[in-house]
C-alpha cells in the first residue's frame, strides 16, 4: 500500500493536451534547454518568468494539481536539507539572527533560497515531462537523443530497451514486495521495529522471496524476447513511427526563445 | 461474532486518479468454528476483504471487529492478532524463502517468541497437519519441492502458528486435481477436529458448496448475496448476473424440480445425487 503510494512520482497520466501531444523528442529538448536555462539563470526575477512559463505549461497541460504535489512530496526532504545548510553554514553580510554559536546570515538566506528554487524549479519541469510521457514513448526519445554518441558506441538501443523494461517492472516489483511483506507480516515479522540491524535482517524474508521472483520474470521475459526473435540495434524498424509535425517545431523552438529570453533578463 | 464488518469500505490509492473503491460499506459477521466461502468474480474484492480481518489493511471507511473490538481502536496488538487469525495468500509458495523447510515452517513460531523443542513440536504440528512427514521434509530446500508441496509447507507454516481462524485465499489455484483435494481434505479435517474457523476464497463453486456451511457472494465491492450454499444457488439469475456459476449438481436437481420432480436441491456431492436420482426413479416406477 505504502509502496504503491510513492511510485506516482513521474508515474504517466495519459491526457490529450498539447503537451501530451507533442513528440517525446521534442519534449525531451525543449526539457534540456530549459534546465540548461535554469542553470544560467543568476537573479530571482529570472526566476519569476521561468515559474510563469511553467504555471502556464502546466496549467495547458490539464494535469490535476494535487497528484502532481504528491509526486513532488519525497523531493521536499531534500529542499529542506539544502536550505538548512545554507542558512546555517553560508556566511557573509548582514547578521540576521544569532544563538551561541549559530548565525544566520544574509549570504546564506539568499543563496539558500536560490538554490532551493533552482531544485524545484528543476523537479517540477521535470514532473511535467515524464507525468505527459508515456514511459515507451520516453524511451524511444532517449533513444533518439543518445544516438549521436553512437559515434563512441554508445548502445543506445540497448540503454534505451534497458530502461523500458525497467520502467515496466517498477510496479510490478512495487506489488510484488507489498504482497511478500504482507505474506510475511501474517507470518508475524516485524518490520517496523527494532534498531538498524534487526531491521537489515528482518529484510531477509522480504528480499529472499523478492529476488526469487524478480529472477524467474527476468528469466520468463528473456524466453518470450528470444521466441519472437527479438534482435536489437541497428536496422531495427519501429512499429510506431514518431512523425515531427510542426507543432513539434514550433513547441521547440518556443521553448529555445522563451529560455533565451528569460536567462537574457536573469544574467 | 469472532470476526465482524460493520459498514466496511475500502478505497485503494484514494485521491489520485488510479482511485479504486474496493469496497463498498460490507456488513458481515462470521462466528467461532464456521466453515464459511467468499466468492465473486475477478476484481470483486474478495482479497481485499480478507485483508482486514488481521488488521492488514486500514478500512477508509466504517470498522473491522474482533470479538466486538474494534481492532484499529485502543491497543490491540496486531502481531498477536495475526497469530491468531491466520491468512494464507494467493500463490503462498512465493513465500518461502529459508533454506530447509524446518525454518521457514518455524518462522512464525519463532517470531511468537519460541524456540528449542517447544518451536520442533509447532513444526512437526504444522507439516503432519498438512499430511507431510516430518522427517522426510524437514532438511529438504522449499525451492525444491513440486508446487503442490510447496503450498502445503506455505499453510505448514501458517498452522505452525496454531491460529483459531484460518483465510485462505484462492490456496488451490493451479493446484492439479489430486493435489486440490488432498489440500482441501486436510483443511476439512483440521475445521472439524480442531475446530478451526476457516474463511475461504475460492473460484471453485463445487467445492465451496460442498464444505462450506455459509456464503458470502460479492460483486464490485459490494456484499450482494449471503447464507447457506443450497439458498444462495437458488438465486440462480443474481450469481449469474455477478459472473459466477451455479455448481453442475445444484442446476441438474433445480432442473428436475422444475420439471415437476419432487428432489432435494441442497445436494453437492456425487453420492447424495446419485442417491437422490435413485430414489427419484425408484418413486417413479412405482
Ligand atoms: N494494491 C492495489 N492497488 C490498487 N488497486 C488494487 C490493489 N489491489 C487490488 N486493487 C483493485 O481493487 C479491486 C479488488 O481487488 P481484489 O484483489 O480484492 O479482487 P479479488 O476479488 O481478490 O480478485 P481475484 O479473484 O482476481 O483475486 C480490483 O479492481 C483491483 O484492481
Ligand atoms: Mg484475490
Amino acid at each position: 500500500m505504502s509502496g504503491m503510494r510513492s511510485i506516482t512520482l513521474g508515474h504517466y497520466l495519459p491526457g490529450n493536451s498539447i503537451l501530451h501531444r507533442l513528440d517525446p523528442r521534442a519534449k525531451l529538448m525543449g526539457l534540456l534547454i530549459l534546465i540548461a536555462a535554469l542553470f544560467l539563470i543568476k537573479t530571482f526575477s529570472g526566476f519569476f518568468y521561468f515559474g510563469l512559463f511553467f504555471v502556464l505549461t502546466f496549467v495547458s497541460s490539464r494535469l490535476p494539481w494535487r497528484y502532481f504535489m504528491r509526486g513532488l512530496k519525497p523531493v521536499l526532504y531534500i529542499v529542506f536539507f539544502t536550505l538548512i545548510l545554507h542558512f546555517l553554514f553560508t556566511k557573509g553580510g548582514q547578521v540576521f539572527w544569532r544563538f551561541g554559536p549559530l548565525t544566520i546570515e544574509e549570504n546564506g538566506v539568499f543563496l539558500g533560497s536560490f538554490m532551493t528554487l533552482r531544485l524545484i524549479l528543476l523537479v517540477i519541469t521535470t514532473l511535467l515531462v515524464t507525468l505527459t510521457t508515456s514511459p515507451i514513448a520516453f524511451a524511444d526519445g532517449i533513444e533518439f537523443l543518445l544516438r549521436p554518441l553512437r559515434v563512441f558506441r554508445v548502445p543506445g538501443h540497448e540503454i534505451a530497451m534497458m530502461m523500458t523494461i525497467a520502467l515496466r517492472f517498477i510496479p510490478t516489483l512495487m506489488e510484488e514486495s507489498d504482497k511478500i511483506r504482507k505474506a510475511q507480516m501474517a507470518r508475524g515479522a516485524d518490520f517496523e521495529s527494532g534498531n538498524i540491524f534487526r531491521r537489515a535482517r528482518n529484510l531477509v524474508p522480504l528480499l529472499v522471496p523478492l529476488f526469487v521472483s524478480a529472477f524467474r520474470r527476468a528469466d520468463d521475459l528473456a524466453v518470450a524476447m528470444e521466441s519472437r526473435c527479438y534482435r536489437g540495434g541497428d536496422n531495427r524498424t519501429k512499429m510506431r513511427q514518431q512523425q515531427v509535425t510542426c507543432l513539434d517545431y514550433l513547441g521547440v523552438f518556443t521553448t529555445c526563445g522563451i529560455a533565451a529570453a528569460i536567462v537574457l533578463t536573469g544574467v | 461474532m469472532l470476526i465482524e464488518a460493520r459498514d466496511l469500505s475500502y478505497t485503494y490509492m484514494p485521491g489520485t486518479p488510479f482511485q479504486v473503491e474496493a469496497l463498498k460499506k460490507i456488513n458481515l459477521g462470521i462466528a467461532r468454528g464456521e466453515f464459511v466461502g467468499v466468492i465473486g468474480e475477478t476484481g470483486s474484492g474478495k482479497s481485499t476483504l480478507v485483508q482486514h480481518f488481521n488488521g492488514l489493511l486500514k478500512p477508509t471507511g466504517g470498522e473491522m471487529c474482533v470479538e466486538g473490538k474494534n481492532i484499529w481502536h485502543g491497543e490491540t496488538n496486531l502481531r498477536k492478532l495475526r497469530s491468531r487469525i491466520a491468512l494464507l495468500f494467493q500463490f503462498p509458495e512465493h513465500q518461502l524463502f529459508e533454506e530447509t523447510v524446518f525454518n521457514d515452517v518455524a518462522f512464525g513460531p519463532r517470531n511468537l517468541g519460541m524456540s528449542g523443542s517447544e518451536m520442533e513440536q509447532r513444526v512437526r504440528f504444522g507439516l503432519t497437519s498438512m499430511g507431510l512427514d516430518f522427517d522426510t521434509y524437514r532438511d529438504r530446500s522449499p525451492f525444491h519441492l513440486s508446487g503442490g508441496e510447496k503450498r502445503r509447507v506455505a499453510m505448514a507454516g501458517i498452522m505452525a502458528m496454531r491460529p483459531e481462524v484460518v483465510v485462505l485465499d484462492e490456496p488451490t489455484a493451479g493446484m492439479d486435481p489430486v493435489g486440490r483435494r488432498k489440500f482441501m481434505e486436510q483443511v476439512s479435517r483440521l475445521h472439524r477436529e480442531e475446530k478451526l474457523t476457516v474463511i475461504l476464497v475460492t473460484h471453485n463453486m463445487e467445492e465451496i458448496a460442498r464444505l462450506a456451511e455459509r456464503l458470502f457472494v460479492f460483486n464490485r465491492g459490494e456484499l450482494v448475496l449471503q447464507g447457506q450454499p443450497a439458498e444462495v444457488f437458488k438465486s440462480v439469475s443474481l450469481i449469474k448476473e455477478t459472473g459466477l456459476e451455479i455448481p453442475a449438481f445444484s442446476e441438474l436437481l433445480q432442473q428436475l424440480r422444475q420439471r415437476g420432480k419432487e428432489v432435494r436441491t441442497d445436494l453437492f456431492t456425487v453420492g447424495d445425487v446419485a442417491g437422490e436420482i435413485l430414489k427419484l426413479s425408484r418413486e417413479e416406477r412405482t
